[in-house]
């Protein structure tokens, strides 16, 4: 009787195969294929460059491509100093509009005022690089009396004004959906609205602020044509290295900027995929810390 | 003392939310007002060839019209697969890892990847169509992560409604489910035209030329775009700081604002309707 209805069951899902959820299932794994093209063609694109010049790609010190010199450290350097100066004008900036929108603004005001600071960050990056260059650069040249105004700080502030949007709207959700109990408990313990959000609050949203500003840095590191337009392109480390008001490249803008002019299949060209590589490694490890983190935020524990 | 601290303390956190819109005032205020006095119907109509833009903002439509219209159905797709046809399958993890790795790739090794892969591997070239297979990659997790929060913030009761009258499940999605998640198909989709109307990274070696006489008239045919010609007239000739650039940026700039202010006002309009 089993064995029957069974095979009448198998012949039953064979007719009746359900051929709109195999079309659906296809087309949605085309995001996995996706992926697996993008990495597998940028590291095959990549692999002469790295199996050529070993770790000189990575360590070497001078990135000279038009002399044959193609050591990416400065340019990684430059990426770096950029987003960290970015990323600490943006996280104050960020974290207390964040505590300021999900604890103090109300509701109608608050809606508003996010939408203006998201607008921050769906401006283009052209347009940020045309600020960068146009209004930024000059203003730094006269506030610092230095010659170039395309520096490392200039790319800085641009970057700073795109990237705090997302520490805003990500940590003001996390800061909103901390549970109604922990707020109550303490209220009852008599702590002031403050002492509340200082005490209660904020360490049970640390975990969903620190992913918020991880995204924001895995996003500033990628950024291409503001950070071009902005800091200088000069290939150097600055001295001192902690110097930003010297003019630097980064990962980025070298791929924008040279490969439009590469030979093709030239070592040039595969060093600039190598380049990508790097900074797919760099983003791909923010990101992934980012979601790791972001499993450990606050969720709602009974739903109002 | 401590009341006094108390009231203050909203006051002072306003102070970075008020930088924040100053910030988004003054980008408005320095591109428009500039921008306005160089903006004019001649310099919107007339070639490029002759000093005006006529190439790049119909470039700019084309790119827009067909990566949109190549990445919605791929993005809708996926989402109803997500979302009604694959429970907790391995599958089904494995789409959305793919989908949050997809989002979290810099736009500019989205371009590295469309020259290698489109332009030569697939042979191409740099071409209208390498333009739009790249850019649906880029978007294309934009457009699955709205898509997948609208349908299922469909009440399931509407689906039972239509299983109970008999209705196969691709009849319930196609007719209930997808009718009902509408507005918020639309607002992701929006939310990818503004994402591709603003890109230079990603087309800037898969899809764009400086200067091209005339509109490309196949796919095969590469294309002139506001955001790349902006690019290169800003990076390449140091001395053009006034008019042209800023009338393209007023134009970018607008065209961005306004989808994504639309965008925000479908939201809220069709916001909690069950």
């Amino acid at each position: 009787m089993e064995e029957t209805l069974k095979s009448f069951d198998f012949l039953k899902s064979l007719r009746r195969m359900d051929w709109v959820k195999l079309i659906l299932m296809t087309i949605a794994s085309l995001s996995i294929v996706i992926v697996l093209l993008i990495s597998l063609f940028t590291i095959s694109e990549s692999i002469p460059a790295f199996s050529s010049l070993g770790l000189d790609l990575l360590l070497g010190d001078r990135w000279a491509p038009y002399y044959g010199r193609y050591g990416a450290t400065p340019l990684v350097y430059g990426s770096l100093i950029v987003v960290f100066g970015a990323v600490l004008i943006a996280v104050p900036l960020g974290v207390l509009s964040a505590i300021s929108l999900a604890e103090y603004m109300p509701r109608k005001l608050g809606e508003v005022v996010k939408l203006m600071i998201e607008l921050l960050a769906a401006i283009p990056s052209i347009i940020y690089g045309f600020l960068g260059m146009v209004f930024i650069a000059p203003a730094i040249t006269k506030l610092f009396g230095i010659s170039l105004g395309r520096t490392a700080l200039t790319g800085s502030i641009v970057l700073s004004m795109m990237i705090t949007p997302t520490i805003v709207s990500i940590s003001s959700e996390v800061i909103s959906s901390v549970p109604r109990e922990y707020r109550m408990a303490a209220i009852a313990l008599g702590a002031t609205k403050w002492q509340v959000i200082r005490g209660v609050v904020i360490p049970t949203a640390l975990p969903g602020i620190a992913a918020s500003i991880l995204l924001a840095f895995g996003r500033a590191v990628g950024e291409t044509v503001a950070v071009l337009m902005s800091c200088g392109c000069v290939a150097k480390i600055p001295s001192p290295p902690w110097n930003l008001l010297d003019p630097v490249h980064t990962l980025t803008a070298a791929i924008a900027l040279d490969m439009g002019e590469v030979a093709m299949g030239s070592m040039h060209y595969h060093v600039l995929f190598g380049l990508g590589v790097i900074l797919f490694v760099i983003t791909f490890s923010v990101n992934t810390a980012a979601w790791l983190l972001m499993r450990r935020a606050p969720r709602r524990l009974i739903k109002v | 003392m401590r009341r006094v601290g108390e009231k203050l303390i909203p006051v002072l956190l306003s102070t970075p939310v008020a930088v924040l819109i100053l910030c988004l005032l003054w980008i408005v205020v320095s591109i428009g007002g500039e921008g306005i006095q160089a903006l004019n119907w001649s310099l919107l109509t007339s070639s490029v060839l002759e000093g005006g833009i006529f190439e790049s903002i119909v470039g700019t439509l084309y790119m827009l019209g067909g990566a949109v219209a190549l990445a919605t159905p791929l993005g809708v797709a996926t989402a109803v697969y997500l979302v009604e046809y694959a429970a907790e399958s391995r599958l089904n993890h494995l789409i959305i890892q793919a989908v949050n790795n997809l989002a979290g790739v810099p736009s500019i090794i989205f371009g590295l990847f469309g020259y290698a892969f489109f332009c030569r591997f697939l042979g191409l070239g740099v071409s209208l169509l390498s333009g739009w297979l790249t850019l649906v990659c880029m978007i294309l997790p934009i457009i699955v992560s709205g898509s997948v929060e609208a349908i299922s913030m469909v009440p399931t009761s509407f689906r039972e409604a239509a299983l109970a009258l008999g209705a196969p499940k691709w009849r319930v999605v196609k007719d209930v489910v997808l009718p009902a998640a509408a507005p918020g198909l639309a607002t992701s989709v929006i939310l990818g035209v503004g994402r591709v109307a603003g890109e230079t990274a990603a087309i800037l070696f898969t899809s764009s030329v400086y200067l091209m006489r005339g509109l490309p008239s196949t796919v095969l045919e590469p294309v002139m775009t506001l955001t790349y010609h902006l690019f290169v007239l800003l990076v390449a000739t140091p001395g053009g700081m006034t008019g042209k650039p800023f009338a393209m940026a007023l134009l970018l700039l607008g065209l961005v604002v306004s989808l994504n202010v639309l965008a925000y006002i479908i939201r809220v309009y069709y916001r909690r309707r069950w």
